[in-house]
């Protein structure tokens, strides 16, 4: 994270206490308990979280594309000092695809099969800049399937999305977003649909254009390793609360959340060969379900009576890191 | 295009001759299977697995080893080649007593939840093998009700629908399942797909402790290149229909020889930045089925591809006890550690 | 039994709106009329009473007489029972046929299924009125010969969606995990594709009703439908049209029934459909 002592408005997106809550047949699902956190400026951020721990919808708030089944949304997301959260869906709009954009899991929901790629590239050029002549825009546009990586770029710009495959779709998504030249780049699991090859060239391109590109990236993912090898900083989710976050090398190395700490000692190739597989006992809360505390203290070992008061507010620790646990000093 | 010479080396026919171990459990010779006319899944594919062997398959998309399960428990047939099992062929068990047969090979599918059938409740679910093979009422309630308990499901499950339960739990129905027919043979199509990291090392130690307790043995699948290594005592690779290289696990992921199989074992992210393995990226796309590379079908994406791998199909030869590779140059992408 | 509750659940999710609740309250009104007829009607709606022909609605004849002087309440009353048995038992004929070719083409190899979609659709090109006219010029109107053809025009209706819910479901996994724990095709059939596919098929049924509703009123209207002196509110309308010049009573009240009953129909089978659909979605979702 960016150095909260100097200007606080030295992160490009500061979210702050973030509840987003839905109704559900079963009751008011709790999706987001209060989120709080900072994107640096130039800085790649990981997201990592399992199931039920509100990491994508984190991203729909950012993007302000919300579920129609949503109750409330309170907090506030400062986008450059802009809060986000009262702005009409008209100003949000302008936002959307010119400071904010988005690659996902399944690159056909950013495609439309009846245009070509050459069609979605200018879509975006034009938006950008407004009144682009065809030829310019068409350049550009074969320079950004170069740019990530495409061979062939006159031939990709004429084939229509089902045409291409998986890995050749998610780099003209990436291509269309990096058009769009934003603020914040939104990357949601963008490559947990591909072979593990063709990951890895996804991965190794955007390892390589992560320095290229002056904005800042959140990349969500449940895949501790890719965050571990592409992300600046790392902020870990669990149902619907940050838990822990600060530089990725730091809370890998020295975790200080015992979620943090419990779902590294899950990864198998941490553990040693021959003994019992380690897995964090009991289920992710049930988001409709009330709860008071915190959320990790069913399936936590060093639970105390404490943690059932209140949910542990997320608070500075060392390093530039922030926990929120209360005995996050004890345990360590 | 010459046929590659089909060897499976590992607790192999061979080793059976000399009188060394006993004849394997499942023996595959020669599958290929090619469907429409064009599209060959499979290309003489062969595979031994001993009896209680935990063998691992790991392939991308297009690999052929979803259709190699499929062959294996009869849901599709081969084009040409045998499957045995248990000394018989699969096609003459289906024909003769399929029940016995679908008693004794089991497989379960990727998605555990969809392979619940939705409008029944998971106790009905779980009662179908007992009603489709007849089996003992009593005895096979009592026994079913044991490997609930063993397998952890709580009673109340069992009114629940499969839209209802989460992903780890049905994944364990699917196991119960399978178990109250007491199988010898289960093939395990990616079993920790949609699990989440903190709950897949308890089915991981389930699974394990189940082949130790019923002396089950596994096909296991998985994407998951770190299961695959913990969990498997051999493994096999597949690219474009074909075993590509196989391999006690350990061996493998010391020390690969193939090159793809170098490649996709480095593309694992580790967290620890010590551990880490420079990642060899391939180039290019994985080629279509229908139309496979001339020569090694590798060749295209090979970092380390010669003039003869592009006319000359490698056969799959032995290079070390129960090590087989298909490359003309293997371990020619040797991987500093 | 959780049947019952899924009934209950929906019929509460259909009253939500208000379209619903009107629609679920005509449609149990017309069923209580259809059911109770005997005891819900005033007199014998076939008992004459000429003296007291196109009479005004009064006390004894809550709705006034027709052209023989029969109780024109009566005979809506029972119309309602005639719609009602028309519809119901040509929908259910038409969606047990209609579900069995269904799944039959699905599974049958390609020459058998292209044959099953060919017969679909030589009855679909037939319209239903024209069928109808030659059935009936040949056998003479009847109840039965109504409930048959409206019956048969319906099966490829309910055989198409069927077989492309058979088709989907096909690569369904549960289907295979069923093949590889052994069952049998009947099996997996009966106990794991059909349960599957009801559920469209009944929505279907149930927006249909309202359809079947109007063609046997069309054709009963035409005299081709239920044998007279039956009280199907077509041939009500068609008597009511004949004596217009008599009393405009008979005609209003018949059209209002018919075109009651079909809206109550209509909007019920919209609401549950509506009630239906966002549940699946969210059930698997």
């Amino acid at each position: 994270m960016t150095d909260q002592a100097a200007s606080p408005s030295s992160a490009l997106v500061e979210i702050r206490d973030l509840v987003l809550e839905a109704s559900t047949p079963r009751g008011t699902a709790h999706i987001l308990r209060g989120v709080s956190l900072d994107i640096g400026r130039g800085r790649i951020l990981g997201v990592v979280g399992e199931s039920g721990s509100g990491k994508s919808s984190l991203a729909s708030c950012l993007l302000k594309l919300l579920p129609s089944n949503m109750t409330r949304l309170s907090g506030s997301i400062a986008f450059d000092g802009t809060d986000l959260l009262p702005l009409p869906e008209a100003r949000m709009r302008e936002w959307r695809g010119r400071r904010i954009a988005m690659i996902f899991q399944d690159p056909m929901t950013a495609l439309n099969p009846l245009f070509t790629v050459a069609t979605h590239l200018v879509d975006v050029l034009r938006r950008r800049h407004p009144g682009l002549q065809a030829d310019v825009a068409m350049q550009r546009a074969r320079a950004a399937l170069v740019s990530v990586g495409i061979a062939d770029a006159d031939l990709r710009l004429r084939a229509y999305p089902h045409e291409l495959s998986g890995g050749m779709r998610q780099r003209v998504m990436i291509a269309m977003a990096l058009l769009v030249e934003p603020d914040l780049l939104l990357a949601d699991e963008p490559t947990t649909a591909l072979d593990a090859t063709v990951e890895a060239q996804i991965v190794d391109l955007l390892d390589q254009l992560r320095r290229r590109f002056s904005g800042s990236i959140m990349f969500i993912s449940h895949h501790l390793g890719l965050v571990a090898q592409l992300c600046d900083d790392i902020c870990v989710m669990y149902g619907g609360t940050v838990v822990e976050s600060g530089p990725v090398a730091d809370v890998l190395a020295a975790p200080r959340h015992p979620y943090t700490r419990a779902l590294l000692a899950c990864e198998i190739d941490a553990q040693d060969q021959g003994g019992r597989l380690v897995s964090i006992p009991g289920e992710v809360q049930d988001p409709v379900a009330p709860h008071v505390g915190c959320v990790f203290a069913p399936r936590c070992s060093h639970v105390r009576d404490a943690c059932r008061t209140g949910i542990p507010p997320l608070r500075d620790s060392a390093g530039l890191r922030k926990v929120a646990c209360i005995r996050a000093e004890e345990i360590a | 295009m010459t046929p590659a010479q089909p060897v499976s080396v590992p607790s192999g026919i061979g080793a059976a001759r000399a009188g060394l171990v006993s004849a394997p459990l499942v023996s595959m010779r020669g599958i290929s299977v090619v469907f429409g006319g064009a599209v060959r899944a499979l290309d003489d594919v062969s595979l031994d697995i001993a009896d209680k062997e935990i063998v691992g398959l790991v392939g991308e998309s297009g690999s052929g080893k979803t259709t190699l399960c499929r062959v294996l428990v009869g849901l599709t047939q081969a084009s040409t080649g045998t499957v045995e099992v248990g000394g018989a062929a699969v096609a003459a068990q289906l024909a003769r007593d399929p029940l016995a047969f679908r008693r004794k090979v089991q497989m379960l599918l990727q998605d555990a939840v969809a392979s619940l059938s939705p409008r029944m409740t998971v106790g009905r679910s779980l009662r179908e093998p007992i009603a489709i093979h007849n089996l003992p009422q009593q005895e096979s309630l009592a026994r079913l009700d044991t490997i609930l308990r063993r397998l952890g499901l709580p009673p109340d499950v069992l009114a629940k629908f499969p839209h209802q339960i989460s992903g780890g739990q049905a994944r364990r129905v699917g196991v119960a399942r399978a178990l109250v027919m007491q199988p010898q043979l289960i093939v395990a199509d990616e079993p920790t797909a949609g699990l989440d990291v903190s709950v897949q090392g308890e089915l991981l130690n389930l699974l394990l402790d189940l082949q130790q307790e019923f002396g089950l043995t596994y096909l296991l699948v998985s994407h998951n290149l770190n299961v695959i290594r913990r969990v498997t005592q051999r493994t096999a690779v597949m690219y474009l229909g074909q075993i590509v290289e196989e391999a006690p696990t350990r061996q493998l992921f010391d020390r690969p020889a193939h090159p793809y199989s170098a490649a996709l074992l480095s593309t694992n992210p580790v967290i620890d930045p010590q551990h880490r393995r420079t990642r060899i990226v391939l180039q290019g796309e994985i080629p279509s089925v229908v139309n496979p590379p001339s020569g090694c079908r590798f060749h295209t994406r090979c970092p380390v591809a010669q003039p003869r791998c592009s006319s000359e199909p490698p056969p799959l030869v032995a290079i070390a006890m129960k090590r087989a590779v298909r490359c003309h140059f293997p371990y020619s992408l040797d991987l500093q550690r | 039994m959780r049947g019952l509750a899924l009934v209950v659940a929906t019929l509460r999710q259909v009253c939500g709106s208000l379209t619903g609740a009107v629609g679920l309250a005509i449609v149990a009104m017309v069923l209580a009329c259809a059911v109770f007829a005997p005891w819900l009607a005033t007199h014998d709606p076939d008992a004459l009473d000429v003296l007291n022909r196109f009479s005004a609605p009064s006390g004894a004849h809550w709705l006034g007489t027709d052209q023989l002087g029969r109780d024109l309440y009566s005979r809506m009353v029972h119309g309602a029972a005639v719609a009602m048995q028309v519809a119901l038992s040509s929908i259910a004929i038409a969606l047990t046929l209609g579900m069995t070719l269904g799944i039959l083409a699905a599974y049958l190899p390609a020459r058998s299924e292209r044959f099953v979609l060919i017969v679909f659709d030589v009855i679909a090109s037939f319209p239903s009125l024209v069928l109808a006219l030659a059935v009936v010029a040949v056998f003479g109107p009847s109840t039965l010969i109504v409930v048959i053809v409206v019956a048969v025009t319906l099966v490829p209706h309910f055989g198409r969606v069927a077989r492309s819910q058979v088709l989907t479901l096909k690569s369904a996994p549960f289907l295979e995990a069923e093949r590889i724990l052994g069952a049998s095709w009947p099996r997996v059939v009966f106990y794991h594709v059909m349960p599957n596919i009801l559920g469209p098929l009944v929505i279907l049924a149930s927006m249909d009703i309202p359809v079947v509703i109007t063609i046997e009123a069309g054709l009963s209207f035409l005299g081709l439908g239920v044998r007279p002196p039956l009280a199907s509110w077509g041939s009500l309308i068609q008597d009511g049209y004949q004596y217009l010049s008599e009393s405009w009573v008979p005609v209003v009240v018949s059209s209002v029934a018919l075109g009651v009953a079909t809206l109550g129909f209509t909007l019920f089978g919209e609401a549950l459909r509506d009630a239906v659909d966002p549940r699946i979605g969210r059930e698997h979702g």
